[in-house]
């Protein structure tokens, strides 16, 4: 229950203080506990009520467990449903007295109703005490055999509870297997549903210690137990539907056809009403077609409508969350959505956060064909009530400007906020129209006149103050009066706080000195003395170093402040692509509305069910070494795009009772259960390999080089590494196991290892592929010296089979 | 998957409190929560998923009552907000609406509910119509029929035949003497109106609701004449796909009671149903405001409760606005609101006045975005028509009511 600190602060004076009411509940309770008088029961009901709002409120009422239990011998289905209540609450802290209720909850198991069977149950369960498991695995048992499906489907999440409780006693009951016949098995589809969710947590949590866990895990995902769902899928509750098109979304079809077969059965989904279905079926639609880019994109088609009538049909909270996933969508492939703009168009009413999502939205689908549009639109923003709002609009036009080729309009429009004088529009056109000038130069003409006519003294924002002295430097030559405003700027230099508009005005200054150097020289020599005497320690090297290069040579100063300059063609962008794309693979995740992949955001322990060993394949080649010689260093730094595989080991075997029902098998993702080993029979690996970064990195260091050659590829093999998670997968097949990997066509880099069957000795392989070439440097290096020759072959053999059916 | 569910009043404190798994989550979070919700400002204005140190966090704020639920995996936003939306759902529909002390009177039947709706962290039926067979809500029939039986249990003593049954939405057979059938077609116009008088956005989005009172099991067919005007359309889980998709026909086996059947939207319509022209000039400090509202297109049909809205900039001082009809109310938060009722017949509605800005400034330069309420009786805007509903084997007395009505959504005039 709550800490005291917490039922302090609910007490206002109208509320009881706790003590003196408890102790007088707790005689009135034992006055009843004995009694058979008629009435009794509505009496009981009363004083029930009392000690539940208590609890509710947050006063500690444990102290009344013995009196409560005693009370509980009622056939009254409410008394009774709020005594579960309490004893569920308080069981915990107190195991001694929950015994007590062990009683008349196993008789209440055998009640005739089914529903006081079902209640009883999971009440029973709920008690959560480690030392009272024992009681536990009969009552269950026998309601998994019960004859009414409400009692097998709470009988189902009681065993997924007595698993969090008590691992082995779930496991010895032998209660898994029983639960994958229910599943295959029954009529009932929430039972059915309700063993798919605790099978997967039970099974991915045994998984990482048991073999034949892990196969059983990998069977959930074949292909016998994804029909039958999906051929049942219409009969299933909204929510499992949701579960189960999660576990199809991990399925991978063997041949194009089934894709199609699926995607046919489940196009009615997206028209179903609760959106977290549609969203599931968006998921499963993506993931499936990723290989085949033509219907990836009908399929992009096809979600469309769908996903934009849930924006505008759901509560403000629903829409948020889909217009985040659209977000994402429209990101990966803006065109497909650049007819339905207007759905982006921010409403007067809707929360800033959503409005930012929009905007970013309106950005990225803009054309030639609607621009016009898009920035008329995002102009009538910049007069909106919101500023935040108003100055993001602002930008999103620049950044409409800097991705088009025709930007016309667009700078007149820039150049009309510039005379709108209001201070923030002015400051964020200013920044916009630098950015525009470094990448169109030839624009300078019309923009410089237009930013001539701003009076500096009107631009207090230090961005904009730097954009403006930084135009005011670059093109002074066409401005008039260029040098005096500098001047004026450099008589202030006092009070000017920021660094960065200071050392904008030193560099502004030399670019002006250059060209106009009768005007400027005066200034040029009080902006010097002003940054040699400035306290911040980069303006004051800048001012010194231009001091001395100007003393050694005017004409090398020139070259070096103001060397002539190239137009930028693109700027960098903030989120790397392969954030991006991880982003995509964790579509249906928070990970979506926070813009993050989850291991940035998620604690180990926690990490969904929604990883993927082939994930770690995204670093370039460069990386690809540094990575395992500093995995110490990566393990660290958390926000590293890179996921060892250590990490994840670290999930699975530590924490993975909370990793909830993830199939995030890192040995085999949509692999057969058991890989048939075409190995030499002199040499057999082990098929769960296990193997952290920091001991391969140190192991790579100490061991020398067994054997090095270069391979031939395959045509086949060449043809089928477009990525490098292809190869992984496949020689996670033959029992090697990828540590790291990266690159990109035609170049791949991969660090391979293996075990040797029943023994810890390892192989580690470096292994180089140039597609263009089709060949392979390999380099092994083995601890046990007399087998490496054999496991070359191996390695060889398995490689060789790469791309070929 | 969730771990625990907390109702909290609009005062921040925790009227109700579910733990769904092992996991037990400490009610300090709360605490974490609103702090949080007091520094945005305002709780409709915090996004409805946060990330709090230890939890992330999944908000619904329906009639002052947030509905908190926390986890510690990942998982599918939309479930967990779609399952807070339908937990407020049911228990508004069976408190008959939601508040603070209607929540603290009943709070064993939100109790019980929630025990039902979810196990474990995973959503398990929240269909009304099964959960009303399991726990009977507290309604004045069921407390009379209390008093007269001597069975005081809220509890229905059978399970719900229909968790067994493929129509899980359809509770066991009911019967009924008159046998009725209600559709509405409630739409919903989205317009946006730029500063240059340009329609740049028009859509109706639309609902076909029916109330189906009906003996057994009814199977029912609703045709519409123009079909082919829909862009998207989603369905209650009791439409069946194919007719569909095949005659764009609507069979369905009918919830009882209330239900929503069906949404649709339709998009690129042309006009609306009356216009709005503001005009903002402003001179010296003062700003002179006019705006006309009037009607564009006759439906044939009365256009009722027409109201206008709008926020006044910050840099207005005061402001003096009257109106040749209807009343204009300057809220203390600088709303100002026009309701006009009905168009009268002999003249054009309008709204004039002056706006005084504040003393350094000259000319406004934010200017306010009308939003513009309206109602149409009878009409549908979208044109869609219904053009049929069969019953399959039809009860002797059936009757069968049609009714449609447009209302404004999210309707803005730009100035």
């Amino acid at each position: 229950m709550a800490p005291p600190a917490q039922s302090q602060r609910s007490q206002s004076p109208s509320q009881p203080s706790g003590k003196s009411e408890v102790s007088d509940l707790k005689l009135q309770l034992r006055q009843l506990a004995g009694s058979r008088a008629p009435g009794v029961d509505d009496s009981k009901r009363e004083l029930f009520k009392k000690v539940i709002s208590y609890m509710t409120i947050g006063i500690d009422v444990s102290s009344l467990f013995g009196e409560m239990v005693m009370c509980s011998a009622t056939s009254d289905i409410v008394l009774k449903k709020m005594c579960y209540l309490y004893v569920g609450n308080y069981a915990k802290v107190n195991p001694d007295l929950a015994l007590l209720t062990i009683n008349f909850l196993q008789r209440d198991c055998h009640d005739q109703d089914p529903m006081i069977r079902g209640l009883a149950l999971r009440s029973l369960c709920s008690l959560r005490v480690a030392n009272l498991v024992e009681y536990l695995v009969g009552p269950l048992g026998s309601g998994l055999k019960d004859s009414n499906s409400y009692v097998r489907m709470v009988a189902v999440i009681g065993v997924l509870k007595l698993y969090h409780i008590s691992a082995s006693t779930c496991v010895d009951a032998d209660f898994p297997s029983t639960l994958k016949h229910l599943m295959l098995n029954d009529s009932d589809t929430q039972v059915v549903a309700n063993c798919l969710s605790a099978l997967q947590e039970i099974w991915s949590a045994e998984a990482s210690t048991s073999e034949e866990a892990s196969r059983e895990r990998e069977a959930l995902i074949s292909k016998l137990v994804i029909y039958y769902l999906l051929n049942r899928i219409k009969e299933f509750s909204e929510w499992a539907q949701c579960l189960v098109l999660e576990l199809v979304t991990k399925y991978v079809p063997s041949e194009s056809s089934e894709i199609f077969d699926i995607m046919n059965l489940l196009e009615d989904r997206l028209q179903h009403a609760n959106g977290a279905v549609v969203l599931a079926t968006v998921k499963v639609f993506l993931q499936l077609t990723l290989s085949m880019t033509d219907v990836h994109q009908q399929v992009y088609e096809r979600i469309k409508a769908p996903l934009l009538t849930l924006v505008s049909s759901g509560s403000p909270e629903q829409s948020y969350a889909v217009l985040s996933h659209l977000h994402l969508l429209v990101m990966r492939a803006p065109y497909v959505f650049s007819s339905d703009y207007k759905h982006f168009y921010c409403q007067y009413n809707e929360p800033s956060y959503v409005k930012r999502l929009k905007l970013e939205m309106l950005t990225a689908v803009a054309n030639e064909s609607n621009t016009y549009e898009i920035v008329t639109e995002l102009c009538e923003y910049a007069a909106n009530v919101d500023i935040p709002i108003a100055r993001e609009s602002i930008r999103a036009v620049g950044k409409i400007a800097l991705q088009q080729y025709d930007v016309n309009a667009i700078v007149d429009r820039l150049l009309q906020f510039l005379e709108m004088e209001k201070d923030y529009v002015t400051a964020e056109a200013l920044v916009l129209v630098k950015d525009l000038l470094r990448k169109y130069p030839q624009w300078s003409h019309d923009c410089i006149a237009v930013v001539g006519n701003i009076s500096s003294k009107n631009v207090q924002e230090p961005k904009a103050k730097a954009a403006l002295i930084w135009m005011l430097g670059e093109y002074s030559q066409d401005m008039q009066d260029a040098p005096y405003i500098l001047e004026s700027l450099v008589e202030n230099w006092d009070e000017e706080h920021s660094a960065e508009v200071r050392l904008h005005l030193l560099t502004a200054v030399m670019k002006c000195f250059f060209k106009r150097p009768p005007e400027t020289q005066s200034a040029l020599g009080a902006a010097l003395a002003a940054g040699v005497a400035d306290f911040h320690q980069d303006v004051h090297d800048r001012a010194l170093f231009y001091y001395r290069i100007l003393r050694y040579n005017v004409s090398v100063a020139e070259r070096v402040v103001n060397p002539p300059k190239q137009a930028v063609s693109v700027f960098a962008d903030t989120q790397s692509s392969e954030i991006k794309d991880r982003i995509f693979d964790e579509f249906n995740s928070l990970s979506v509305l926070y813009q993050k992949p989850s291991y940035m955001f998620t604690d180990k322990e926690h990490r969904g069910p929604l990883e993927f060993a082939d994930e770690i394949g995204n670093l370039s080649i460069g990386e690809a070494t540094d990575n395992v010689v500093s995995s110490q260093r990566v393990e660290e730094n958390d926000k590293d795009l890179l996921l060892t595989t250590a990490e994840k080991e670290e999930t699975r075997a530590g924490h993975s009772q909370q990793a909830s029902f993830g199939i995030d098998d890192l040995l085999g993702l949509g692999m057969p259960a058991v890989p048939n080993v075409p190995s030499p029979p002199q040499l057999k690996l082990n098929t769960k390999a296990a193997l952290d970064p920091s001991t391969f990195q140190q192991k790579w260091r100490q061991l020398p080089i067994a054997l090095s050659q270069e391979l031939l590829l395959s045509p086949q093999a060449v043809a089928a590494l477009t990525a490098p998670q292809a190869l992984l997968r496949h020689m996670q097949s033959h029992s090697i196991h990828c540590i790291a990997s990266g690159g990109q066509s035609p170049n791949f880099k991969f660090f391979f290892f293996a075990q040797k069957y029943e023994e810890s000795s390892n192989y580690l392989v470096e292994c180089i592929i140039n597609t263009s070439s089709g060949k392979a440097q390999v380099k092994i290096k083995a601890e046990d010296q007399s087998t490496s020759q054999a496991f070359s072959t191996l390695f060889e053999s398995a490689l060789s089979k790469f791309g070929t059916p | 998957m969730l771990q625990c569910i907390f109702l909290l009043s609009d005062s921040g404190e925790v009227m109700l409190e579910k733990q769904l798994t092992g996991h037990r989550v400490d009610r300090s979070i709360c605490d974490w929560f609103w702090d949080h919700v007091i520094s945005q400002g305002d709780s409709l204005k915090s996004q409805p998923v946060i990330a709090s140190p230890t939890h992330y966090l999944f908000q619904v704020v329906r009639e002052g009552i947030t509905f908190l639920a926390c986890t510690q995996v990942e998982m599918p936003p939309l479930m967990g907000i779609e399952f807070l939306c339908r937990v407020s759902d049911v228990l508004s529909d069976y408190l008959g609406g939601l508040n603070e002390d209607v929540i603290k009177d009943n709070f064993v039947i939100v109790y019980e509910l929630l025990d039902e709706m979810i196990d474990n962290g995973f959503p398990l039926t929240t269909e009304p119509n099964i959960l009303r067979e399991m726990i009977a809500p507290p309604n004045i029939v069921s407390k009379v029929l209390s008093v007269v039986t001597g069975n005081s249990s809220n509890v229905s003593d059978t399970l719900p035949g229909a968790t067994g049954s493929c129509i899980p939405w359809r509770a066991a057979d009911p019967k009924y003497a008159n046998n009725e059938v209600y559709v509405d077609l409630v739409e919903e116009m989205d317009a946006v109106i730029n500063r240059d008088g340009v329609l740049v956005k028009c859509e109706v989005y639309g609902e076909v609701r029916v109330n189906s009172h009906l003996s057994g099991l009814p199977d029912l067919t609703l045709s519409f004449a123009n079909p082919s005007i829909l862009d998207d359309v989603r369905f209650h889980p009791c439409v069946r796909f194919r007719p569909w998709e095949s005659h764009q026909i609507l069979s369905f086996v009918p919830p009882d009671g209330e239900f929503k059947l069906m949404s649709y939207r339709v998009k690129k319509l042309k006009s609306t149903p009356i216009y709005v022209k503001p005009q903002l000039s402003s001179d010296a400090g003062k700003c002179r405001v006019n705006v006309l509202v009037g009607i564009r297109n006759d439906h044939g049909k009365t256009i009722d409760s027409i109201t206008l809205q709008f926020q006044l900039p910050p840099c207005i001082l005061s402001a003096d606005l009257t109106s040749n009809t209807g009343t204009v109310n300057i809220l203390g938060n600088k709303t100002c609101s026009w309701s006009i009722g009905r168009i009268p017949k002999d003249k054009t509605p309008s709204l004039s006045g002056t706006l005084v800005l504040e003393s350094e400034l000259e000319r406004l330069h934010v200017f306010p975005t009308f939003r513009v309420g309206f109602k149409i009786m009878g009409v549908a805007l979208s044109g869609l028509q219904i053009d049929k509903l069969d019953l399959k084997t039809a009860p002797s007395r059936l009757y069968k009511g049609f009714r449609a009505l447009t209302r404004a959504g999210e309707f803005e005039v730009r100035s």
